[in-house]
């Protein structure tokens, strides 16, 4: 590939991944979900090196009859956990593209710190996502999106949203 | 005294139990919490782990009862042992890691070395301990063995005191939930896998005890979860279609009072009980095949039924271990200090058993125990708010009288109760009261 192209994929990857967490900010949870294909994986691991999501627990795993429970929840009344709703900031940097197969599917590296704040707590989660994109006319859907926090073993503080 | 005095913990505790109240300064005042820990989790039989994770020699597992660190470990002889996790020597902990598999215990400061089973078998430079009144071969150059410990069907509990009850008479009333857990396996046997979640709550470890078997909060604070759920099913999915093992499990969450009642409460001594029995939400899981016919080829027909009649919710091993027998998960309570608590979640293999059902298990923790689920932040964040809302002044005391008195007297300590009764509350802080009462 010539170095235009891979310039301009580089960029085109990173204005996608930017606008899909800006969603998250934003809570176009609409918008975010059509981000993924039919069959796209949200999966938050708890472990760092867990081999899959169905003999291993996970902070989240989640298809996309899953996403619509978690987004709908969000703007349900009684969601106490969510009084107030917390507001959060995805920042996302050293984003590297890992492999182009030659086909569809496109898998990209980044490293990511979600700063929430809820009520009089604010909390930070850090860590890597890995995309499993594909080509979708001029842009891209989500088969898999995987966000491992740094501390996915620990002991973790209650959390709402996607990160 | 005013609302929010601290209780000398040199006072008598006993009055902030009553039949039908509880004092609010037992969920909120540090010097109770630090009694708490001597009394109650250095006496009773505190949950360790399962032998399954040391089942090589030489393995160990790391954990905490109360405030001490111990370890488990699996000597070359077979047997498990529960150790306090500090060097003979220095006293620094013995492993960096949670769990692993060594040779021997190899301090990482000065190199003393020590059997699985805690006896010391080297330390560098031994002669300098000759004629001094020191022997590698002394009790006290060894680690020391936590005074009992034992297993029940795998599940290993240690107590730190050496006076008490022995572990199955202990478990009176509730280690009918491990065996039916433990029959679940057509092998017979259970194996702990899938990792493990580790949730912190910034609430007293009380709290989350005593919520589990609170049947009267489900359909209020799981509403928005287990609705949204019916709700997206149902537009999903057609009428009579077969919902995804996700929608069976969050979808019961918000069932009524009526259902609540029928689950009924189960009370026993020490504090343990358990909701359920006959129907649970876990009571319509879809059948998986395969797993009812290794089942049947197990044990036949009659005694498989007679094992998945038993659909218990929650069983309180209490204080620092509950149940989940009817899908196989399991959690323990860390008490960290008076306001923050550690819930750890664990899921088990059924030897024998399809993959399926590990899966199940699986999903069931990662959609109601895990930190950033659907369901649990909703418990924990109704747990802050009451270690918040308890700082509040005007009254220093909390009701536990709904159906007072009409509990079922079943025989020996049992006592049933329809579901909506706070009759897990007053067993639990019975056993509260019982273990914190001032030693004659």
């Amino acid at each position: 590939m010539a170095e235009s192209q891979q310039l301009v994929l580089q960029h085109n990857i990173e204005q996608f991944i930017y606008a899909e967490v800006r969603m998250l900010d934003e809570h176009r949870w609409h918008d975010w979900q059509s981000l993924f294909t039919e069959e796209g994986l949200y999966w938050a691991p708890a472990s760092q090196d867990q081999p899959d999501p169905y003999e291993h627990v996970s902070l989240i795993f989640e298809d996309q009859l899953l996403r619509k429970v978690r987004c709908e929840r969000f703007n349900h009344p009684n969601a106490i956990s969510l009084q107030p709703f917390p507001r959060t900031s995805h920042l996302v940097s050293n984003v590297m593209i890992d492999d182009l197969d030659g086909g569809n599917q496109i898998n990209v590296n980044a490293r990511f710190q979600m700063h929430e704040f809820r009520r009089d707590q604010p909390a930070v989660f850090a860590g890597s996502y890995d995309y499993e994109l594909v080509k979708n006319n001029d842009s891209y859907l989500i088969q898999q999106k995987k966000a491992t926090l740094v501390n996915c073993e620990g002991d973790l503080v209650s959390s709402n949203v996607y990160f | 005294m005013s609302a929010t005095a601290k209780t000398d913990a040199s006072l008598n505790v006993d009055h902030l139990v009553q039949e039908d109240k509880v004092h609010k300064s037992i969920y909120t005042d540090p010097a109770i919490f630090d009694l708490e820990m001597e009394r109650i989790w250095g006496q009773s039989w505190i949950y360790v782990g399962h032998e399954s994770q040391v089942k090589e020699p030489g393995q160990y597992y790391a954990t905490t009862i109360g405030s001490q660190p111990v370890l488990l470990t699996r000597h070359k002889d077979g047997n498990f042992h529960v150790l306090f996790n500090r060097c003979a020597h220095k006293g620094a902990q013995l492993v960096g890691d949670s769990s692993g598999k060594v040779k021997d215990l190899r301090c990482g400061y000065h190199a003393w070395r020590f059997d699985m089973d805690g006896k010391c078998i080297a330390i560098p430079l031994a002669q300098g301990y000759d004629d001094t009144g020191f022997s590698k071969d002394d009790e006290c150059a060894n680690i020391q063995k936590l005074p009992r410990y034992d297993s029940y069907r795998g599940f290993v509990f240690a107590s730190l005191s050496a006076e008490g009850p022995d572990l199955v008479t202990w478990l009176d009333g509730v280690a009918s939930s491990i065996d039916n857990m433990v029959d679940r396996a057509p092998e017979g046997e259970l194996e702990i896998t899938g990792g493990v979640l580790r949730y912190e709550h910034d609430s007293n470890w009380k709290f989350f005890l005593e919520n589990l078997n609170d049947m009267m909060h489900p359909m209020i604070v799981h509403q928005s979860s287990s609705l949204t759920a019916r709700k997206v099913a149902k537009r999903e999915f057609g009428e009579g279609e077969k919902t995804p093992s996700a929608i069976e499990i969050i979808g019961p969450f918000s069932e009524g009072y009526d259902f609540c009642n029928v689950v009924g409460l189960h009370a026993f001594p020490h504090g343990h009980g358990y909701s359920g029995g006959k129907t649970s939400i876990h009571a319509n899981y879809s059948d998986i095949e395969e797993y009812n016919e290794a089942m049947h080829a197990a044990y036949g027909k009659e005694r498989t039924d007679e094992i998945f009649t038993v659909n218990r919710h929650n069983t309180v091993c209490y204080p620092s271990m509950t149940l989940k027998g009817a899908i196989q998960t399991m959690r323990v309570v860390k008490p960290i200090s008076v306001n923050k608590t550690v819930i750890e979640s664990w899921t088990f293999r059924l030897k024998g058993a399809p993959d399926e059902l590990l899966k199940r298990s699986i999903l069931y923790c990662n959609l109601i125990n895990s930190s950033a689920n659907l369901v649990g932040p909703d418990d924990q964040e109704v747990y802050g708010r009451q270690q918040s809302g308890l700082q509040a002044q005007g009254n220093d005391w909390m009701p536990l009288s709904r159906d007072l008195g009409r509990d079922e007297d079943m025989g020996d300590g049992y006592l049933y109760a329809q579901g909506s009764s706070d009759l897990a509350f007053r067993n639990q802080l019975a056993a509260w009261k019982n273990y914190m009462g001032e030693e004659d």
